[in-house]
């Protein structure tokens, strides 16, 4: 066979093989944004993400949206400019939830048996599902960067309140006021994570009193906004096909 | 020639998988937590830990036990570690196999960080309750901030039953009294499945069509528009508004659900109060201090003068947690780790009494196997070449001194 000649003999062959590409394109791209998306999370949102006593109302709220919106806007950079796909952010997160809950599961729990209610990861899809729509209802890169990743700063601790709240309820331990999630920080013992480590309540946002959720999610929605263009713009380099000689693009 | 090559080659490579391979199977249990890889000044120059217990060899999960005792906070410390100004009394465990129920440095409970004040002792406990089966090593531990975990004596502890018995009660300030070991796990789990359910319809809303390579040409030849249907705009906005519905719902039942809550505790607990500790009447004056490396031992010329009334004699030297005992004056009956206890390894070449008024300058001899199996003797190269440690004087009544030693320490090869 020449390298003039098709692979294939026929229209439904061509399909066929198309599907084929579909899946082993989409699975390695789910697999290898799961190991990249991981690590980077790990790395910068790390404790914020590990640990139900880090779960507060200021700097988690501010650093997890920031540092994760990194790869979906990435992700979404490429499958939207060459495949008019509005999935990238969504398939991102369900990448990363899945290899964190691997991890809390295995490792955490099953390996060093920190109960999971303490160590369960923090909720991003529906900044994710947010992101993809606006996107897809937009096809306009500055739209989903202003309005969508103000929606993924701002939608960030609502959708994880949920699963917040019963942790935040007050217990009186020993004479100390104390949440049930500082609690189990220290009931359940981490040698290598001392509690001044724990990086919570920190900062000088005191004007609007108890209220600083709303303040911290705005702030951390601004900063998404920069972070989205930034590694949108990563995507659309590493989409680049420079080296392939008979770019039809 | 060239046969037998490949053929040796050939069972390298296969020897080499095998071996690889029979590795895997290697796994023995880590059993300590780099105690004694631990620099010897740390441990020597910065907390002292003495009058040690560990209640119970052997619990029971769901039974407590505590380690308490007494630490003094080293008034030479070094330079090259920060003060411990923001520590935290920890617990030197392989995970929470036991949960922390209290801890205390005298009558103040510190489950967040305190300050420290250098030249001070303090008494702890600290309460625990079983929780994983197995045999523990459980030190006693302060982390500080700018200097890392300061890691005390270690002693084994068994944990009999089942985990799967273990309860954690706690009663909120709301008067429900839940398990913590379980507490809404069953929520965290269903509001994570249901997002990624959400999430996995999304993506399988799209990937169900044909998608690569028909769309990269579709979108290459300038008709991408086509790609988007006004369906998919229709469920694009469904699924929008779908997930901020949810979202703002979610959170109106549970602030229904949970009326009360605050937020996470958090700060710096001072005026740690210390141990009033008799001023000493006993004076020491290290002349002079040698490790002798072949001998695993070390000497000091100590000026002794006892400004008391009563007389006293030397019966513990007491560095980086080993504690070397003249067996004449002192006799061990805490059950202090046997590993760190060296019964027979205080020499003093004359240990009769000091009468009140008395100035004598004796040799003192620390010699251990500890010295070593410790890694004591890699003093001699850290960047401040000095020893510290605790002698513990006795009367003929029991009463017990305390004093400090800090001396620069020379290293003898022959």
């Amino acid at each position: 066979m020449s390298a003039s000649q098709s692979a294939v003999r026929s229209r439904a062959e061509a399909v066929q093989v198309s599907r084929t590409l579909d899946w082993m394109i989409l699975f390695t791209l789910f697999f290898a944004v799961l190991g990249g998306y991981h690590i980077h999370y790990m790395l910068t949102g790390g404790d914020w993400d590990f640990w139900s006593d880090w779960k507060d109302r200021r700097l988690w709220v501010t650093v997890a949206p920031i540092v994760s919106i990194t790869f979906p806007a990435a992700v979404q950079a490429c499958l939207w400019w060459r495949y008019r796909l509005p999935i990238g952010a969504t398939v991102s997160v369900l990448g990363l939830l899945l290899g964190e809950w691997i991890n809390r599961y295995l490792n955490f729990w099953g390996w060093t048996y920190f109960p999971v209610n303490f160590c369960f990861p923090s909720q991003l899809l529906p900044g994710a599902i947010v992101l993809d729509v606006v996107l897809m209802l937009s096809g306009s890169m500055t739209l989903t960067a202003v309005v969508g990743g103000m929606a993924y700063g701002l939608i960030f601790y609502p959708g994880n309140w949920p699963v917040i709240a019963p942790l935040h309820v007050p217990v009186e331990y020993n004479g100390m006021m104390m949440t049930l999630a500082d609690l189990q920080g220290y009931h359940y013992v981490r040698t290598g994570t001392p509690e001044y480590i724990r990086m919570v309540e920190k900062g000088t946002l005191r004007t609007f009193g108890k209220d600083v959720a709303p303040v911290s999610a705005f702030f951390s929605a601004f900063v998404s906004i920069i972070i989205y263009f930034l590694w949108h713009f990563f995507g659309k380099w590493f989409a680049k096909t420079d080296f392939i000689s008979d770019d039809a693009t | 020639m060239k046969i037998i090559k490949d053929k040796v080659a050939k069972l390298s490579f296969v020897a080499l998988l095998v071996t690889m391979t029979a590795a895997i199977f290697y796994t023995p249990a880590a059993s300590a937590h780099g105690e004694k890889s631990q620099a010897a000044f740390m441990r020597m120059r910065t907390i002292h830990w003495f009058d040690l217990n560990w209640s119970k060899d052997e619990v029971a999960v769901n039974d407590t036990m505590t380690i308490s005792g007494k630490f003094h906070v080293f008034a030479g410390w070094p330079e090259t570690v920060d003060k411990p100004e923001v520590s935290f009394l920890n617990i030197g465990i392989p995970g929470p196999v036991f949960i922390r129920a209290g801890s205390w440095i005298g009558d103040q409970l510190v489950p967040r960080s305190v300050s420290l004040e250098l030249g001070n002792t303090y008494e702890f406990k600290v309460l625990l309750k079983a929780r994983r089966p197995g045999d523990w090593h459980v030190h006693t531990m302060m982390n500080v901030q700018g200097g890392g975990p300061i890691i005390g004596p270690g002693k084994w502890v068994t944990i009999t039953g089942s985990m799967g018995e273990f309860v954690n009660p706690v009663t909120t300030l709301t008067g429900e009294t839940i398990n913590l070991e379980d507490y809404e796990l069953d929520n965290i789990y269903f509001w994570h499945a249901f997002w990624y359910a959400l999430g996995l319809a999304w993506l399988i809303f799209w990937v169900k069509r044909p998608l690569f390579v028909p769309r990269h040409i579709a979108v290459s030849s300038g008709k991408a528009d086509t790609l988007i249907s006004a369906t998919d705009r229709k469920v694009a906005v469904a699924f929008g508004v779908g997930v901020l519905v949810i979202v703002a719902a979610s959170m109106g039942t549970t602030n229904e659900k949970y009326p009360v809550t605050t937020p996470l505790q958090a700060g710096l607990l001072r005026g740690i109060k210390p141990i009033e500790m008799p001023e000493p009447t006993v004076d020491v004056k290290v002349e002079d201090a040698t490790y002798r490396v072949p001998g695993r031992a070390m000497q000091m010329t100590l000026t002794i003068t006892n400004n008391g009334d009563r007389p006293v004699r030397l019966g513990e030297f007491n560095t980086a947690s080993v504690r070397f005992l003249d067996p004449d004056v002192l006799e061990d009956e805490s059950g202090y780790p046997d590993d760190l206890l060296a019964e027979e390894g205080l020499t003093v070449s004359d240990n009769s009494p000091i009468q009140p008024g008395e100035t004598r300058t004796v040799n003192v001899t620390a010699s251990d196997a500890a010295w070593e199996v410790y890694r004591l003797a890699d003093l001699i190269y850290d960047p401040d070449s000095r020893f510290a440690g605790l002698l513990f004087f006795f009367d003929d009544e029991g009463n017990r001194q305390m004093v400090m030693v800090d001396a620069p320490l020379i290293p003898s090869f022959i």
